[in-house]
């Protein structure tokens, strides 16, 4: 069998990549997509602790937690559409108006 | 009727009137009048009652104590000294209270009036009646506040502003003395007691002082090099706080100015209340200054310069109450060399004192009742335009003439005839002279001599001047109404004949305070702390010229008066002249503003203390723009973490859980 | 550079290289330190489950189960998450409409 800790690395590699995208990425895009990918990768350790403890429950909050991101991903990109709207452009850079 | 019960409404009766006044006097006619009148005529009865209560059995002091807080009390204390000062008071201000209803029936805040003056009479009752000292120094402030307030009555005119402000500012110097010398002797009497105070002890009572005289004299302070007993610097202390209220040189350069309010509170502050608080305070502490007889000389030497000083600036004011200002000061000045010479003849020191204080508030009263009178029907208080007052004016006239025989001092000596005025500072004088004869000190007395003639003939002089011979200018005039005149004529029959009737009763009455009654003191022992002897009783045997020295100055200072200003013999424009140097200097007040406000509130005091803040202002403004500043760039810079972006926060937040991982596992390594 | 064609040198490379990584560099590292942390400690930490579970194929994906689960244990959260679904469906159809059709 697979060993766990190797869902585990596997989970952390993807929330790494997502968090190399979320600090490194100024589109709004990308970083929403590194946002999933994290999320996944808990929904990864989730899943495989669940199965590995013969518990449902993990599989299910699994679900849970990707309908949520659903909810999520159609909040920021509607954010995101409007924002285009009025910027002209995704890049987070320039989203400062309520900034210093 | 126990009348001892209702002590405490003497004072406590017209601070309701003033409620009463300030809020209702309004709605009511006369500005309220009735209210104080009927207030303080019920603390007229009541004192009246006690004291004569005191004359039939003199241990029946009335001594009642609350505990106020921790070791201090509230309470009141009425032994003949306090009774006879209530009396005086109550009976003044009643009759200054039904005066002025006719004198402020013309302006236009009558009610504000009457408050403040109810208020004003209900701190000096409360003064008079304090059974610990620090209830008289409340009291004192209250009766410094209410002189600031009827000083200041007119506020709009500006001198009446600058006067109130100046007579707040002067007595305040004297107050901050008057506070540090009751801490210092309240940190004594700490000390006296190790810290410990029992039960039912409240340290500041004037019976707890007294009983403790000698602990505190045997402390002594090193100030400047010089040993000085404590008693000594807390008897100067409190002197100081006298000199400020009772208008002393060199603090009395408020009194005149404190003519700017209405005439009625010039004769409430100069006769009744606040300038006679200052003598009172020594007289209520004399055995501390009998233990103390360096205080005393202090206290005589002050006493007769100022007597003198301030009668040679009263013969050349031509203003009619200043006139009257300067010979307060003076005779305040006759008083506190009444107590001064108690280094020489002990407690007497205080009757002989207290008789010209209550003497004085009458005719002084009347004086300025008179004055009023005149101003209110005249318009002016320039006596150059003045003149021939008396035929328009014929009560106000007789009653000023026989304040001024009181003023005076005419009577004859040996017999018990004599204006209230003769019987009290010849009292004086004689007992400066004993106390010339006992200690060698002659200055005071000569002083006191000199000042004699001089009061004399100031006040004669304003006679003349004022009401008779011809009127210099057309003034029209009439006589006052009969609510003025009623006070006028009581005030001078108790000129006239108070102290013939009184003068011996009253002298033992009062002198037996510290000795038969509340407090049993032996004041020869206390005199011996001070190391001195008290000279011996019963002889007084005054050589005949010293007995009718007074008289006879008084007469020789009528005399230039009349020649003068009566029948004009002397042409006086040689006298009064701005080439005359002598009077230049008297007219000028001996240049005391120019020393005073133009050198030395001015240059030293203003300008040191505008200097001193400017630097202070500069060293705090640097310190303040400074952390200003500081908090400013931290902000500044502080705020770049701030940034707003996600991003950022998600790369600490990384980083920080990685580092701590690490952390913690090297550190678990470690353990 | 005389020649219009284009040429490599070493430089060029390490320069382009350079570009690329300056602004991810930090991101870079700090995403590797994160990795290494978590790599390590799951590493390091003993799963004594691990290998005296019965791995069985059906019990790995049993759907039924999660179905039965949803809606009976779960039903609550489950109601609850798909009126925020939906609301947040709303909101993005809100925002993302804008105004152009008044």
């Amino acid at each position: 069998m697979i060993p766990i800790a190797l869902y585990l690395a596997l989970a952390a590699i993807i929330f790494s990549i997502g968090l190399y995208g979320l600090m490194t990425q100024r589109s709004g895009i990308r970083i929403l997509m590194c946002v999933e990918l994290m999320l996944n990768a808990a929904n990864i350790n989730l899943v495989a602790f669940s199965s590995y403890h013969h518990d449902l429950t993990g599989q299910v909050f699994a679900l849970f937690s990707i309908a949520l991101a659903a909810c999520e991903a159609a909040i920021g990109f509607a954010i995101l559409l409007a924002l285009y709207r009025m910027k002209d452009t995704i890049s987070l850079d320039h989203i400062n108006i309520l900034r210093w | 009727m126990a009348v001892e019960n209702y002590a405490f409404l003497i004072p406590l009766l017209p601070a309701l009137a003033f409620v009463l006044t300030f809020f209702l006097g309004k709605k009511l006619p006369k500005g309220g009048a009735i209210i104080p009148i009927v207030a303080i005529t019920i603390s007229f009865v009541i004192s009246l009652l006690i004291t004569l209560n005191l004359l039939a059995n003199p241990e029946e002091v009335i001594n009642q104590s609350y505990s106020w807080f921790a070791i201090l009390n509230i309470g009141i204390l009425v032994d003949p000294l306090a009774a006879v000062m209530l009396t005086m008071v109550s009976l003044v201000s009643l009759l200054i209270h039904i005066y002025s209803v006719g004198y402020m029936s013309h302006d236009k805040s009558p009610s504000r009036y009457f408050a403040e003056t109810a208020l004003f009479t209900a701190s000096m009752l409360g003064l008079v009646l304090s059974d610990n000292i620090l209830q008289l120094f409340v009291c004192w402030e209250l009766v410094g506040v209410c002189s600031y307030l009827l000083i200041g009555f007119w506020y709009e005119k500006p001198s009446a502003a600058t006067a109130a402000k100046k007579a707040f500012l002067t007595t305040r110097v004297g107050d901050v003395m008057f506070l540090a010398g009751i801490i210092i002797l309240f940190s004594d009497l700490f000390k006296i007691f190790n810290g410990t105070i029992p039960d039912g002890i409240y340290i500041l009572r004037f019976d707890e002082i007294f009983a403790h005289i000698p602990d505190i004299a045997a402390m002594n302070a090193n100030i400047f090099g010089m040993e000085v007993s404590h008693i000594t610097l807390i008897t100067l202390l409190f002197f100081g706080g006298a000199i400020g209220k009772s208008g002393q040189f060199p603090l009395h350069v408020w009194l005149p100015d404190a003519m700017e309010g209405p005439t009625t509170v010039s004769a409430l502050i100069h006769a009744a209340t606040m300038v006679t608080a200052g003598v009172y305070l020594v007289a209520r502490t004399f055995p501390m200054f009998i233990a103390a007889p360096d205080s005393l000389m202090v206290v005589a030497y002050v006493g007769a310069f100022t007597a003198i000083f301030a009668a040679t600036m009263g013969i050349v004011m031509n203003d009619l109450k200043r006139v009257l200002a300067y010979s307060t000061i003076s005779q305040l000045g006759y008083m506190m060399l009444g107590l001064g010479v108690g280094a020489a003849i002990g407690a007497e020191a205080v009757g002989i004192s207290l008789f010209h204080l209550i003497n004085h508030a009458f005719f002084k009263a009347l004086l300025f009742l008179c004055a009023g009178s005149v101003i209110h029907a005249v318009g002016t208080h320039d006596m150059r335009q003045l003149g021939g007052v008396a035929k328009v004016m014929p009560i106000t006239a007789a009653t000023m003439v026989a304040a001024s025989l009181a003023l005076a001092g005419i009577g004859i000596p040996g017999t018990s005839i004599g204006t209230s005025g003769f019987f009290s500072k010849d009292a004086i004088i004689e007992n400066a002279y004993l106390f010339g004869d006992t200690t060698g000190a002659w200055i005071p007395y000569a002083l006191s001599i000199v000042a004699a003639l001089l009061t004399s003939l100031y006040i004669f002089r304003l006679l003349f001047m004022t009401f008779y011979g011809k009127p210099r200018t057309d003034y029209g005039g009439h006589e006052s109404p009969g609510s003025m005149t009623v006070p006028l004529s009581i005030l001078a029959l108790f000129a006239l004949f108070f102290g013939g009737l009184t003068s011996k009763t009253f002298n033992t009455f009062v002198s037996e305070t510290f000795v038969n009654n509340f407090v049993n003191l032996n004041i020869h022992e206390l005199a011996s702390i001070g190391g001195y002897h008290l000279a011996s009783h019963g002889g007084h045997h005054e050589p005949m010229l010293i007995l009718w020295m007074p008289l006879i100055v008084a007469l020789v200072g009528f005399l230039i008066a009349f020649l003068i200003y009566g029948l004009k013999i002397v042409n006086m424009d040689s006298l009064v002249s701005r080439n005359n140097p002598i009077y230049k200097l008297l007219y000028n007040r001996y240049y005391q503003n120019a020393i005073f406000t133009d050198f030395f509130s001015v240059k030293v005091i203003y300008e040191g203390f505008a200097f001193a803040g400017r630097a202070i202002e500069r060293g705090f403004d640097w310190i303040v723009n400074w952390l200003s500043n500081l908090t400013l760039e931290a902000g500044e810079s502080l705020r770049q973490f701030q940034t707003g972006v996600v991003q950022n926060y998600a790369t600490v937040v990384i980083t920080g859980v990685s580092l701590l991982v690490i952390l913690i596992k090297v550190v678990m390594e470690v353990i | 550079m005389l020649n219009k064609e284009v040429s490599f040198t070493p430089m060029d490379v390490i320069t382009s290289v350079y570009n690329y990584l300056k602004p991810r560099i930090w991101g870079m590292i700090l995403a590797l330190l994160f990795l290494s942390v978590i790599v390590v400690s799951i590493a390091f930490t003993s799963w004594p489950t691990m290998d005296q579970l019965p791995q069985n194929l059906e019990d790995q994906s049993y759907i039924e189960g999660i179905g039965v689960l949803i809606f009976t244990e779960f039903v609550i959260p489950f109601e609850i998450l798909s009126i925020v679904l939906l609301s947040s469906l709303m909101g993005a159809i809100y925002m993302a409409k804008g105004d152009d059709n008044k």
